[in-house]
């Protein structure tokens, strides 16, 4: 294992017992979260472990051509960002949680040097078929309060 | 500017609706799984246990270990942006469902089908409709998107310094 943050606790087990369950969840509550500095070994990192090959994610020089001006992140990056950005005991962690689909908006690109924060919280929670769902929202933003995209999924929770 | 507007006016009036994109195969392995965890930081144990999955969840049971759900929105994503980034058009909107599980050795491919294009009073639009299907050919994930081909992408040029 060689997660692409060093200090990430990679074991999901260890604080199953403090994350909160479908029935403890209350959908409108905001979760923890922190902010993560991209650095441009993060975005070459992420970029190649999605299967990225454009030089627009890791040549500055061929970037700098193109009508970004410079490397951006794929906009994927949420993929990662919902994990780095958000506490180790929270409930996106439990083992178990099966994601059911997703739904994203892109507007600005994140780019090297950025601070992405994210505000994210459950917004609704039922059962259908003798499945427990939760919908989760989340928007990132860049340093200037300028948002980078924007989420829905449903996850399957584990009874 | 100019340059950037005329090429991205250009491609939008020659996308016909009905045309197919298509991803480059992928093939699933425990190593890719291993990859998509360490990028993703999802260590969830769906992905790696092989006696955890031999559980129930929900109604459903897997059997073995799954490929992320979130590997197949990364892989439409770079089908779309590889595409779109030549032509001047800008990825603005990807919506999936995962229909099937997707196993170690499987081979998974993104398809994406132009389903319409329109004009706003500020800039133009084109929406596709999006399967990504196994080496059987059964569709394991399904979904919509939307790119946007603007006179000048969103957000500032160039790098912070």
């Amino acid at each position: 294992m060689d997660p692409i943050l060093s200090d990430f606790e990679t074991d999901f087990w260890r604080q199953a017992k403090s994350r909160q369950t479908w029935d403890e969840i209350i959908p409108g509550e905001p979760r923890a979260t922190r902010p993560l500095t991209l650095t441009k070994e993060l975005i070459a990192k992420f970029a190649r472990a999605m299967g990225e090959d454009n030089p627009l994610y890791f040549d500055e020089e061929y970037a700098k051509n193109t009508p970004f001006g410079g490397i951006v992140a794929p906009p994927s990056i949420h993929i990662l960002l919902m994990f780095a950005c958000t506490a180790s005991d929270d409930w996106m962690r439990s083992p178990g949680t099966i994601n059911a689909g997703q739904s994203w908006f892109y507007n600005v690109p994140a780019r090297p040097g950025d601070t992405i924060s994210m505000v994210g919280r459950a917004l609704d929670r039922f059962v259908r078929k003798g499945r427990l769902f939760v919908i989760h929202d989340n928007v990132f933003y860049n340093q200037n309060n300028e948002v980078v995209c924007s989420g829905r999924g449903w996850t399957i929770r584990p009874n | 500017m100019a340059e950037q507007q005329a090429a991205a006016r250009e491609s939008f009036s020659s996308i016909q609706v009905g045309q197919s994109i298509q991803g480059q195969p992928f093939s699933v392995s425990r190593e890719s799984i291993q990859r998509f965890a360490d990028g993703s930081l999802d260590y969830n144990p769906l992905h790696f246990d092989d006696e955890y999955m031999k559980n129930e969840f929900g109604k459903t049971r897997f059997g073995g270990v799954i490929m992320h759900g979130m590997q197949n929105f990364a892989l439409i994503t770079r089908t779309l942006t590889d595409w779109l980034l030549p032509q001047g058009g800008y990825h603005r909107r990807l919506e999936t469902r995962w229909r099937k599980p997707v196993y170690p050795g499987d081979v998974i491919t993104t398809h994406a089908t132009v389903s319409d294009k329109f004009e706003t009073e500020k800039s133009r639009w084109v929406t596709f409709d999006i399967e990504v299907k196994n080496q059987k050919g059964q569709a394991v994930a399904t979904g919509q998107s939307m790119a946007e081909f603007p006179d000048k992408f969103p957000g500032r040029v160039g790098s912070p310094t």
